[in-house]
């Protein structure tokens, strides 16, 4: 093996001589039995052209540069490494020369080891995963304006979109609440595409949603799913609109309808103007198909003979747009609601509606309206949330109404107000100058005096007192839940929810349109409440990543792991460990290897190469050591006995290639000084290690072992670090069995906090060493692992 | 102070500090507190003061000593901060660290002096428990106990119940009850009337609030006990001990029998002051006005009409609400009924203070069970 590897050594000009004695190293690497070239520095021109040489040679003898780290590689080579070179890195250099004093035998000693370590153990080269063409086409799920806005810009894009709705009407809550922030007009604009003129095309026209590759899904709803991402099959399943489209918008047909739905809200046959294709549609939970309608229906524009219609249809990618809902009303029972005096800003924009209709009489409908903030949210035992959208509501009705009513005294009670940016501010600042009265302070609870007249007992925080309000009317500013049927679509397209609930985002900086389910994306107030204005935002954003998406031609270079059908006994620990759901159990096939004894009917792990992300932490996990990470179990053990067999006393580090070995080689740019018995061991994530691996390092001398990966919560594969937290605990807990007190540490570390690199490093080193001297002064200690573990 | 009890002040308010980190300063605890309009700060701002690490501010903290435990404020708060215990922690802390601002101090001294001279209630026996229980300066014990010790002889007059037995309901009304023959006769025949038996343990004394010693042993022993009292509900409750409110069970028996009750007034002003269950207790003197066909008249002047004056165990005068409410229920010309034994005490020395008298009845006092021909509830007052 080594004999195919040529070693590119690098002296850095210089810059590592103070430490490191070359001539020793290189004879050192040479008798590795392997070709050694030793440079004053590669990434010259000469050494450039030299490399590009190396490349081309058709050898295909392995290259392993040793000097600087990766990262430094990855930037001074990124020509010829675009041009396809692959170069194993072993660092000598950030993690080295540079960080470690004068002592230039033990110096050129932990050079060796990284040289050897890279040379002996090599790490098979990713390949990328088979290319498959995605269908090109999307099914939008939910037809809110987030979801409209998405669809349409997807068909401007060209991709063939599929909306489904699961009412008549499309448009959701924003036609519902009259006017809205920030604009101050309706909440039902739509962008116009580039056929029609305008920069605004209105929901409630017809030509708003028109697109030929558009195709709307009314009264449908998403059953099931099934495929691979980027070729998913979705079962839709659709309830008929019993109004045909030889409807001429009379209404005799509501008028006849002798049935009113329990709410009172409307008919069983009942028009909601809202976006102007469909006018009218039969209520099927309340319709007693009396039949009353289609007799009285001029133009027979009633067919109650149309039934539920069953499709398929392929998709390379799902958009949830599922939105939200007001809270339900137990989440401000204590507020009083619901009550003929207590309504939420929602029903209130109705009334307001009907208000100003009104305007005539020339009398306030009423003379006191208390407006309640946060009203069951921000409350651990309610929403512990905030839905940032509450207060501009209240905002816009409280100006409104006083615009109305001059004479109607209008105060809100609230915590803070979130009214974010220069237009919020502006919208405060004109509420105040329409004379609205803002009481910092949140009532407990409303009651009722004994005319059934809400009263609010508050304490007004900023004058210090405590006040009773007695209004006519109360608004309470309730927060946003996830939409009813979130959880249960969610569940259908594989995708994780957040723990209120609401479609939780891949990733809450990076990547807040996908969900944790490759191929289905989510937008607007399904992953949490938005205004219209971060709904039109998102989904421009969405329908960006979704066409990059279905577009993209090329895949990641993941090596997925190798099950070892012999070993495997499908006991189901892979699956349950993978955070992308690659892992899968399938029936083995009957004359297939097994593992002997194996029960007939156990399945086997398989695990998805398009879905997998190359983490390891399946292989972590397996009980049976039966998957073969591309980092296996022999070169990450053999790396690490290479690094530190016969060290004094050395710490031995797994630091994950993303943002640990980022702050580790920023650490090592900024020659933050620490012991050279320090050893690192880089892996792809974490989650690579298991026990086994900790209690080898142990067996092998370490006095202390750490384990460095990303940011809390922020690993690159979602759950490396609980994995690695895991197997520290199992560790720990052998490791105290043998009462062997060698410390095991995790840390989280971003590259902002590379300066802790040097503080953390050294520290531990004291701390291990002087356990370590402690326990050989006190007995002979018998290494742990040295029995049964070693076999 | 000395610099020794300055740092342990400092660092108990720091500890303090630590338990309300979440704190919003939203206002909702005084809003919930009965005694929210009477305080001058309100347990926000003593939050606020141990956030702030202000120890001086919160050693002269006059509203601790408005607190009636009720706990209102705690059920109430949105971050689940413990306020009560906040407001009983920093009330601990005027009496260790507070001297002579600290009003319990003064107020036992009060009960003290009143106490060698005045035998009936209104509150004052709350002071004997607390002379007995050392909350008095030292030069006071013995006038304190001398008082203490006319009251044991006063209820050693008193005639004696017989022992619980296996059909009757243990009924307890700590110290209260016991100082008002009158009280205890009507109640006593009220729930007779109702075929409830109520058997009282014989010589249980104090309830243990609010010096915070353990209830009687026969009470914890009995695991639960009817009750008329919150300050005893307290007290019981830290102790284990299940307490059932005796209007509940009044009206339940009433309720379950299908029985008329009499009433002694045609209307009537119904107080329940900080009891934790409020609404309950409301909506059943709502349900025994209905039995009784007299009218409840709850168009108070403020929704809670506040503490009686009770606070923290020691009364100290009533309440501008209670003041307010005598007003009230006098311009009615309706009796104020409670169910509450504290209560109508205290309600009864805030009627004092005006000429023309308002009457304040214990639920037991005020309704009885109606002769079973009777077809009607009236007045026989």
């Amino acid at each position: 093996m080594t004999a195919a590897s040529r070693v590119l050594l690098c002296e850095c000009a210089g810059t590592m001589s103070a430490n490191i004695d070359f001539g020793a190293l290189e004879k050192s690497l040479a008798a590795e039995g392997g070709a050694v070239e030793r440079r004053r520095v590669w990434c010259g021109a000469e050494g450039q052209a030299r490399l590009a040489e190396l490349a081309e040679d058709g050898s295909g003898q392995r290259l392993v540069f040793v000097g600087c780290s990766g990262d430094s590689v990855a930037q001074r080579f990124s020509r010829l490494i675009s041009q396809g070179l692959e170069l194993a890195v072993a660092d000598v250099r950030e993690g080295c020369a540079w960080v470690h004093g004068d002592d230039r035998v033990a110096v050129t000693d932990k050079a060796l080891r990284i040289a050897r370590a890279a040379v002996r153990f090599p790490v098979t080269s990713p390949r990328a995963a088979e290319v498959r063409a995605r269908v090109d086409s999307v099914v939008v799920v939910g037809g809110g304006v987030a979801g409209i806005a998405t669809a349409t810009e997807l068909a401007r894009m060209g991709h063939h979109v599929d909306l489904v709705e699961r009412q008549p009407f499309l448009g959701g809550y924003a036609p519902r609440i009259g006017t809205a922030y920030p604009t101050n007009d309706c909440g039902a604009c739509l962008p116009t595409i580039e056929e029609q003129s305008g920069i605004r095309k209105c929901l409630y026209r017809n030509a708003a949603v028109d697109h030929p590759n558009l195709a709307i899904w009314r009264r449908a709803e998403v059953e099931s799913v099934s495929g691979d991402p980027g070729e998913f099959e979705v079962s839709l399943r659709q309830l008929p609109n019993m109004v045909t489209q030889d409807c001429v918008d009379c209404g005799l047909c509501e008028k006849a309808c002798p049935v009113t739905g329990p709410d009172g809200e409307h008919k069983a046959i009942y028009s909601e103007v809202f976006d102007g294709r469909v006018r009218w549609a039969v209520d099927l939970d309340n319709c007693t198909f009396c039949g009353a309608c289609a007799e009285a229906c001029p133009v027979e524009a009633i067919d109650f003979t149309q039934s539920p219609k069953l499709a398929r249809i392929r998709a390379g990618a799902i958009v949830a747009a599922t939105g939200c809902d007001p809270a339900p009303p137990e989440m401000v029972a204590h507020l009083g609601y619901p009550a003929e005096s207590v309504l939420t800003q929602i029903e209130f924009a109705l009334l307001l509606d009907d208000w100003e209709e009104r305007l005539w009489l020339d009398k306030p409908p009423v003379g006191e309206v208390v407006m309640i903030q946060c009203a069951g949210s921000r409350d651990l035992r309610r929403l512990p949330y905030c839905s940032r959208l509450c207060c501009t509501i209240a905002l816009k009705h409280a100006i409104r109404l006083r615009e109305l009513f001059p004479q109607t005294r209008v105060t809100v009670c609230y915590l803070e107000l979130r009214t974010l940016g220069v237009e919020g501010e502006s919208w405060y600042t004109a509420a105040r100058l329409a004379g609205v009265e803002f009481l910092r302070g949140s009532p407990p609870r409303v009651e009722f005096d004994a005319d059934k007249r809400p009263v609010v007992e508050v304490e007004d925080v900023g004058a210090g007192r405590k006040r009773t309000l007695r209004p006519d009317l109360v608004v309470l500013s309730t927060g946003f839940v996830p939409a009813a049927d979130t959880g249960r679509i969610a569940g259908v397209l594989g995708a994780r929810l957040d723990e209120a609930g609401f479609v939780a985002a891949l990733d809450a900086k990076n990547r807040a349109s996908e969900t944790s389910a490759e191929g289905v994306f989510v937008c607007g107030s399904a992953s949490g409440p938005k205004s219209l204005v971060e709904c039109s935002i998102q989904a421009s954003a969405t329908a960006a990543q979704v066409h990059g998406y279905l577009t993209s031609t090329g895949r990641r270079r993941a090596a997925a792991p190798v099950v070892d059908a012999a070993r495997c006994v499908g006991c189901d620990v892979c699956t349950g460990a993978c955070p992308f759901g690659a892992t899968s159990l399938v029936e083995r096939a009957g004359d297939g290897i097994r593992p002997a004894g194996l029960r007939d009917d156990a399945k086997l792990a398989v695990i998805d190469e398009r879905v997998c992300r190359s983490c390891g932490i399946c292989a972590a996990h397996c009980p049976e050591l039966a998957i073969a990470h591309s980092l296996d179990d022999e070169t990450l053990l053999g790396r690490v006995r290479t690094l530190v067999e016969g060290a004094d006393h050395p710490v031995v580090g797994f630091v994950c290639a993303e943002c640990a070995g980022a702050a580790f080689s920023l650490a090592g740019l900024r020659r933050d000084r620490y012991p050279e018995s320090v050893r690192l061991v880089e892996l792809p994530c974490l989650g690579r290690v298991s026990a086994l691996h900790l209690l080898e390092a142990v067996r092998l001398g370490a006095a202390g072992v750490f384990l460095a990966g990303c940011a809390e919560e922020r690993c690159h594969y979602r759950s490396g670090d609980q994995s690695a937290a895991e197997q520290i605990a199992v560790a720990r807990e052998l490791l105290g069995e043998a009462g062997n007190p060698v410390p095991i540490e995790q840390w989280h570390l971003c590259a902002a906090e590379r300066h802790t690199v040097g503080r953390r490093l050294r520290t531990l080193c004291a701390h291990a060493e002087k356990l370590a001297e402690v326990n050989e002064a006190s007995d002979e200690l018998v290494p742990v692992g040295s029995g049964e573990e070693s076999s | 102070m000395t610099a020794v009890a300055t740092e342990k002040a400092r660092s108990a308010v720091a500890a303090l500090a630590e338990r309300c980190r979440p704190c919003l300063q939203c206002g909702q605890c005084r809003a919930a507190c009965p005694q929210g309009l009477d305080m001058a700060e309100g347990p926000r701002r003593v939050i606020r003061l141990a956030l702030a690490g202000d120890v001086d501010g919160l050693l002269g903290c006059q509203d601790v000593w408005r607190c009636s435990e009720c706990n209102a404020c705690t059920k109430t708060c949105p971050m689940e901060v413990d306020v009560a215990a906040m407001m009983a922690e920093v009330r601990q802390l005027q009496r260790d660290f507070g001297g002579p601002r600290c009003p319990e101090r003064g107020a036992a001294r009060v009960a003290a002096g009143l106490l060698r001279h005045t035998k009936t209630v209104d509150g004052v026996a709350f002071g004997a428990v607390m002379a007995t229980r050392g909350f008095v300066p030292h030069d006071l014990v013995d006038a304190a106990s001398q008082g203490a010790h006319r009251i044991a002889r006063h209820l050693r007059r008193t005639p004696r119940l017989a022992s619980p037995t296996n059909e009757s309901t243990l009924f307890y009304a700590g110290c209260a009850l016991d100082q008002d023959p009158a009280l205890k006769k009507s109640t006593l025949s009220c729930a007779a009337d109702l075929d409830l038996a109520l058997g009282e343990p014989i010589g249980a004394g104090c309830c243990g609030h609010p010096a915070a010693a353990s209830p009687p042993a026969c009470l914890v022993a009995a695991g639960s006990v009817v009750t008329a009292c919150p300050a005893c509900d307290r007290s019981l409750a830290a102790a284990g001990v299940a307490t059932t409110p005796l209007w509940q069970v009044l009206a339940d028996a009433a309720r379950r029998q299908g029985r008329k009750l009499a009433a002694r007034a045609p209307r009537f002003v119904p107080y329940v002051g900080c009891l934790v269950d409020r609404d309950e207790a409301l909506a059943r003197l709502a349900e025994a006005a209905e039995l009784a066909g007299v009218e409840s008249v709850t168009t108070y002047p403020s929704l809670h009409a506040g503490c009686c004056g009770g606070l923290g165990g020691v009364y100290r005068g009533p309440s501008e609400e209670v003041l307010a409410l005598v007003e009230f229920a006098a311009a009615e010309h309706a009796p104020i009924v409670t169910p509450c034994l504290l209560c109508r005490d205290n309600v009864r020395s805030a009627a004092r203070r005006r000429p023309a008298g308002v009457t304040a009845w214990f639920w037991p006092e005020f309704f009885r069970a109606a002769p079973e021909t009777s077809e009607q509830g009236g007045s026989d007052a």
